[in-house]
C-alpha cells in the first residue's frame, strides 16, 4: 500500500497545483454557472409562455446544476472526480484555518465544519423565530405584510431547526468529531464521502433561506398536500432544501455506522461500546431506513407538483402523503432526542465519579426505541381516523414511554448516592433531564385520542415538541459543548458564569413553552399571525420569554467561543472521564492517537483505579 | 435508606400538594367544553393528569434531590462511595410500574372513552339528528340546513353562521371543495373543522364526506365565549387565520326562530 502510494506521487508533479481562489467562493461561482447553464438548457427545450428564463421545472435542474457546481467547487473536483477518472487527486488540505473553508477528510474538521454551519442554522432559524414571536404579540398582522410571508417564516424556521440543526448538531456533528476517537479509530470509513456530505449542509439550508424569492409558501414544515401542490414555487426550494439537508446526514449516519462496525480499536468489544456510540449507531440506522424514505416521498411530492401527476390531491389520496410523512416524521423525534439520552449516561457518571447504572438497559432501550419509533405515526393523524384504526397506534404511542424511561432508570440510579460534582455539564443534564420529562408527559395526553382531537393542531402540541427537541436536545448539545470543550479546545471554560447562563436559558426555554400549553388549551391554534384578541395577554408574555431565550442561546454561544480561544488551559482530562477521547491530546493530533489504542475493559467502572485503555505509543522516530 | 426516606416523604408531600392545586385549578377546567364530547375529553385530560402528576414530580424532584442532597462538596475527581450498578428491586419496580400504567393508561381512558365516543355516534345517529353540511373551501366554512332547506345560514350581513339547538344531537356532514369554482371544483386543500368549545377537531379531506356527531349541552355563543367558533385548524394556504365563524347554541324555540328568519332572507335573496 504504501509503496504503490509513493509510485504514484513519483509519477506526478510532486508539486500539485495551488489553488488560487478559496474554495467556498470558487463553489459558489461554480454553483452559478451551473445554475445557469442548467437552467437555461430546461427553458430552453421547455418554454413557457412569454419566455421567462426561470420557470419551476428549470429551477430543479437548474439547483441541481448549481449543487454540482458548488460541490465540485468546494474540493469534490480535485478531491471525487479526477481520482474518480483515474487521475491522482491534486487536492490538498490546508494545514492552517483554511482547511475548514474546504472539502476535508478529517472527521474533526467535518465534525467541526457541521458544527458551525449547523450553530449559523441555529442562529438563522432562531431569529426567524423571535420574528415569528414578534408578530404574536398583537392579535394582528403588524410586522409581516402578508399571511403567506408569515407561514412561509414558520416554514423555514421549522425545516431549519428539523434538517439543519435537531438532526445535525448531535450526530454529523458531535457524532463525527467524537464517535472515532471514543472507539479508538484513526479515521472514518468513508471520509472523503463524509466531507463532501457536510458541503450538502449549507447548499440545503441556503435553498430553504433562499425560498420566499419563489413565493411565499404556506404549508409550515410538514408540506401537506394538496396545499404544497397549488402553492407558489417557493414550495419548491422546500423540497431541494431539505433533499439536500436529509441527503447530508443520510451520508454522516452511513459513515458513521460503517465507522463503528468496522474501525473500533482492538478490545472495543460490543460489550464494552460507549453509550453515546451506541446512541449514535442507533440513530443512523434510524437515518438510514426513514431519511430514504422522506426524500422520495418528496420527490413524488415534487413530479406532483411540476407535472403534475395527481398523487397527493383530491384525484389521489391527500392521506396518503400525511402517512408518508409522519412515517418518517415521528422517528425524526427520536433522531433527535436518541443521542440526548445516550449523552445523559455518558456525562453522568464521569461527573458524578460512579459506576453507570444499569447500562444494558440504558442500551436495550435505545434499541427498542428505535424500533418502536417506526410504529407510532398514525397518532399525528388521528383527525382522519376512525375506532378502530386508532387503538394500535395508541397503544405503541404509549408503550414507546417504556423504553425511553429506560435512559431516565439509568440516569437516576447513577445519581443516586453519588458523589455528583456540581458543574456546568451537569447542571444542564439535568435541566435537559427536567424538561424532557414535560415533554414526554404530556406526549402521554397526545397518545390519548379523546384528548388528542381537542389539542391536535393547537400551541399544545407546539410545546410539547419544543419541550423534547429545544428542552431535551439542544439543551444536551449545550451540555455536551461544555463538557467537551476542552477537549475540543484544549481550554476551559468559566463554570460559574456556565451556571447563571444554564439558568437564563432553563428561565427563558420554561418561561415561553409552559405557557404555550396554557395557549393552546385556550383555544390558540396553530399557523395564525392574527388570532381572536382574548388571547393576547398569554401570547405577549409567552414573547417577552422568548426574546429572553433568545438572547441566552446567545450569551452562551459567547461564552463558549470565548472559552474555545482566550479561556484558560485546561488540564489534560479534567472531568477525570474514563473514555478513549480524553486518552490522547486536546486538541487531538490529526491522526487521533500518538500510537496503537488497546481497550481492556468498561469504560464505566469507578469502583477502580485500574486503566480501561492502554494507549502504546507510537517509537519516537530515529533522529 | 435515610435518603429514600426523605425523598419518599418529600415526593408524597409534594405530590398531595401538586395533586391539590390541580383539583382546585380543575373546578375552573382546563378547557371551557360545553359538548358531550368534549365532556369525555376534558375528564380523560383530567384523569391523566392526576397520574402523571406523581411521575412529572417524581423525575422534577430527583433533579434537584441529586444537586442538593448528593452535591459533591468540591468539584475534587474523588469517586463516589457508593458504586452500585445493580437495584434489583428498583430496575422490578421501575419496568414493572412503567408497564403497568401504560397498559392501565391504554385500557382507561384510552379504549374506554374511544368506545364511548363512538357508542355515543352510533346512538345519536339513531335519535334523528339535526343535519348540517359543513362546506370547507379556500377560506371560508359554508353551513347547509338540509332538513330546513336552508342552503347557506348567514346573518344580516351575508357572514356564514351556525346556529344549533342545545341538547339535540347534531351530525355534521363534511366537505372540501369550492362550490364557486368555475372549473375545478376539486380544488380543494385539507382543513380541519373545530369548535374549540366542542373538543373535538375533524380533518376535512378534498374527495371525502366525513361525519361527526355530538350534543351541545350548554347555552353559549361567542360573546359568551370566543371558543365558541369554527375555526380552521389545519393550515390551508393564506386565508388560514381568517377562518372562522362564530357560533351560537341556542334555546329549541330560538332556532326555531333563527331557521325562520334564515328561510325568509334566503327567499328575500331569491334563493331556492
Ligand atoms: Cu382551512
Amino acid at each position: 500500500m504504501e509503496q504503490q502510494i509513493t509510485q504514484a506521487e513519483a509519477r506526478n508533479n510532486p508539486q500539485p497545483k495551488v489553488m488560487h481562489m478559496a474554495p467556498v467562493l470558487r463553489g459558489l461561482v461554480w454553483a452559478t454557472i451551473g445554475f445557469a447553464i442548467f437552467d437555461l438548457m430546461t427553458v430552453a427545450v421547455d418554454p413557457f409562455r412569454g419566455r421567462p428564463l426561470v420557470t419551476e421545472p428549470s429551477v430543479v435542474v437548474g439547483w441541481v446544476g448549481a449543487l454540482i457546481g458548488w460541490l465540485m467547487g468546494v474540493g469534490g473536483y480535485e478531491g471525487v472526480i479526477l481520482p474518480l477518472f483515474g487521475s491522482p487527486s491534486t487536492w490538498v488540505e490546508p494545514k492552517n484555518w483554511r482547511k475548514y473553508f474546504g472539502l476535508s477528510t478529517n472527521h474533526k474538521v467535518i465534525g467541526l465544519q457541521y458544527l458551525v454551519t449547523s450553530s449559523s442554522i441555529f442562529f438563522i432559524a432562531g431569529m426567524d423565530a423571535m420574528a415569528i414571536r414578534y408578530e404574536l404579540m398583537q392579535p394582528s398582522m403588524h410586522f409581516f405584510t402578508y399571511t403567506g410571508q408569515y407561514l412561509t417564516a414558520v416554514g423555514v424556521h421549522g425545516s431549519l431547526m428539523m434538517f439543519g440543526v435537531g438532526t445535525v448538531v448531535l450526530i454529523s456533528g458531535l457524532g463525527n468529531y467524537f464517535v472515532p476517537l471514543m472507539i479508538g479509530a484513526k479515521e472514518t470509513v468513508f471520509s472523503r464521502l463524509s466531507g463532501i456530505g457536510h458541503w450538502l449542509l449549507p447548499a440545503g439550508a441556503l435553498t430553504l433561506i433562499a425560498s420566499p424569492l419563489l413565493g411565499y409558501w404556506d404549508t409550515g414544515w410538514r408540506g401537506y398536500e394538496p396545499l404544497a401542490s397549488q402553492d407558489p414555487g417557493g414550495m419548491v426550494f422546500y423540497y431541494l432544501g431539505i433533499f439536500a439537508m436529509t441527503l447530508s446526514t443520510i451520508i454522516a449516519s452511513l459513515n458513521l455506522a460503517a465507522t463503528i462496525i468496522f474501525h473500533r480499536a482492538r478490545g472495543m468489544t460490543w460489550a464494552r461500546l460507549p453509550l453515546f456510540v451506541w446512541g449514535i449507531l442507533t440513530v443512523s440506522l434510524l437515518n438510514l431506513i426513514w431519511q430514504p424514505e422522506i426524500e422520495m416521498t418528496f420527490v413524488m411530492a415534487l413530479l406532483d407538483k411540476l407535472i403534475p401527476f395527481h398523487f397527493f390531491d383530491a384525484l389521489g389520496s391527500p392521506l396518503t402523503y400525511l402517512s408518508m410523512f409522519w412515517l418518517f416524521g415521528h422517528p425524526e423525534v427520536y433522531i433527535i432526542v436518541l443521542p440526548a439520552f445516550a449523552l445523559w449516561n455518558e456525562i453522568i457518571p464521569v461527573m458524578a465519579q460512579k459506576n453507570l447504572f444499569a447500562r444494558d438497559w440504558a442500551i436495550i432501550g435505545l434499541i427498542f426505541v428505535m424500533m418502536l419509533s417506526g410504529l407510532v405515526w398514525a397518532h399525528h393523524i388521528f383527525t382522519n381516523m376512525r375506532n378502530s384504526e386508532m387503538f394500535p397506534f395508541s397503544f405503541f404511542s404509549e408503550m414507546i414511554s417504556i423504553p425511553t424511561g429506560f435512559s431516565f432508570m439509568a440516569a437516576i440510579g447513577t445519581l443516586w448516592r453519588a458523589r455528583l460534582r456540581f458543574t456546568t455539564p451537569t447542571l444542564l443534564v439535568l435541566m435537559a433531564i427536567f424538561n424532557f420529562v414535560i415533554g414526554g408527559l404530556t406526549g402521554v395526553y397526545l397518545a390519548d385520542p379523546p384528548v388528542n382531537l381537542q389539542v391536535h393542531d393547537t400551541f399544545f402540541v407546539i410545546a410539547h415538541f419544543h419541550y423534547t427537541i429545544i428542552g431535551g436536545a439542544i439543551f444536551t448539545w449545550v451540555a455536551a459543548m461544555y463538557y467537551w470543550l476542552p477537549k475540543l479546545s484544549g481550554r476551559m471554560f468559566n463554570d460559574t458564569l456556565g451556571k447563571w447562563l444554564a439558568l437564563w436559558i432553563f428561565i427563558g426555554f420554561n418561561g415561553t413553552f409552559s405557557q404555550m400549553f396554557l395557549l393552546g388549551l385556550d383555544g390558540m391554534n396553530r399557523w395564525v399571525p392574527a388570532y381572536p384578541p382574548y388571547l393576547k395577554p398569554l401570547n405577549y408574555s409567552v414573547s417577552l420569554f422568548a426574546f429572553f431565550l433568545g438572547a441566552g442561546f446567545i450569551a452562551n454561544a459567547i461564552h463558549i467561543w470565548w472559552a474555545w480561544v482566550k479561556g484558560p488551559k485546561s488540564p489534560e482530562n479534567p472531568w477525570h472521564a474514563r473514555t478513549l477521547e480524553w486518552l490522547t491530546t486536546s486538541p487531538p493530533p490529526d491522526d487521533n492517537f500518538d500510537g496503537e489504542v488497546e481497550v481492556v475493559r468498561g469504560f464505566y467502572r469507578y469502583d477502580h483505579d485500574e486503566p480501561s485503555a492502554y494507549l502504546v505509543k507510537n517509537p519516537e522516530p530515529a533522529e | 435508606m435515610g435518603n429514600i426516606v426523605v425523598f419518599g416523604i418529600l415526593w408524597a408531600g409534594l405530590t398531595a400538594v401538586g395533586e391539590w392545586v390541580f383539583r382546585t385549578h380543575r373546578a375552573h377546567s382546563f378547557y371551557y367544553t360545553i359538548s358531550n364530547q368534549g365532556s369525555l375529553a376534558l375528564s380523560a385530560f383530567n384523569f391523566l393528569s392526576s397520574w402523571l402528576m406523581p411521575i412529572f414530580i417524581f423525575i422534577a424532584l430527583v433533579t434537584i434531590f441529586a444537586l442538593v442532597r448528593f452535591r459533591a462538596p468540591n468539584n475534587e475527581p474523588k469517586p463516589s462511595e457508593v458504586q452500585a450498578m445493580r437495584n434489583r428491586a428498583f430496575i422490578f419496580t421501575w419496568v414493572g410500574l412503567s408497564f403497568a400504567l401504560n397498559i392501565m393508561f391504554w385500557l382507561h381512558p384510552t379504549s374506554v372513552d374511544l368506545e364511548a365516543m363512538f357508542t355515543n355516534w352510533r346512538k345519536e345517529k339513531a335519535q334523528h339528528p339535526l343535519i348540517v353540511n359543513v362546506t370547507a373551501r379556500q377560506w371560508e366554512w359554508m353551513f347547509n340546513y338540509p332538513q330546513y332547506h336552508v342552503t347557506q345560514a348567514v346573518n344580516a350581513q351575508g357572514l356564514d353562521e351556525m346556529e344549533l339547538p342545545v341538547n339535540r344531537p347534531v351530525e355534521f356532514f363534511l366537505r372540501s371543495y369550492d362550490p364557486f369554482h368555475t372549473y375545478d371544483v376539486y380544488a380543494g386543500v385539507i382543513h380541519s373543522f373545530w369548535i374549540p368549545a366542542f373538543g373535538i377537531k375533524e380533518d376535512v379531506i378534498p374527495g371525502e364526506t366525513r361525519t361527526e356527531f355530538l350534543i351541545p349541552e350548554h347555552v353559549a355563543n361567542y360573546h359568551t365565549s370566543p371558543l365558541v367558533r369554527v375555526q380552521c385548524a389545519e393550515v390551508c394556504g393564506p386565508g388560514h387565520p381568517y377562518m372562522e365563524s362564530p357560533v351560537s347554541v341556542v334555546t329549541a324555540a330560538q332556532f326555531a326562530k333563527w331557521i325562520k328568519y334564515e328561510q325568509k332572507l334566503q327567499a328575500a335573496a331569491g334563493g331556492s
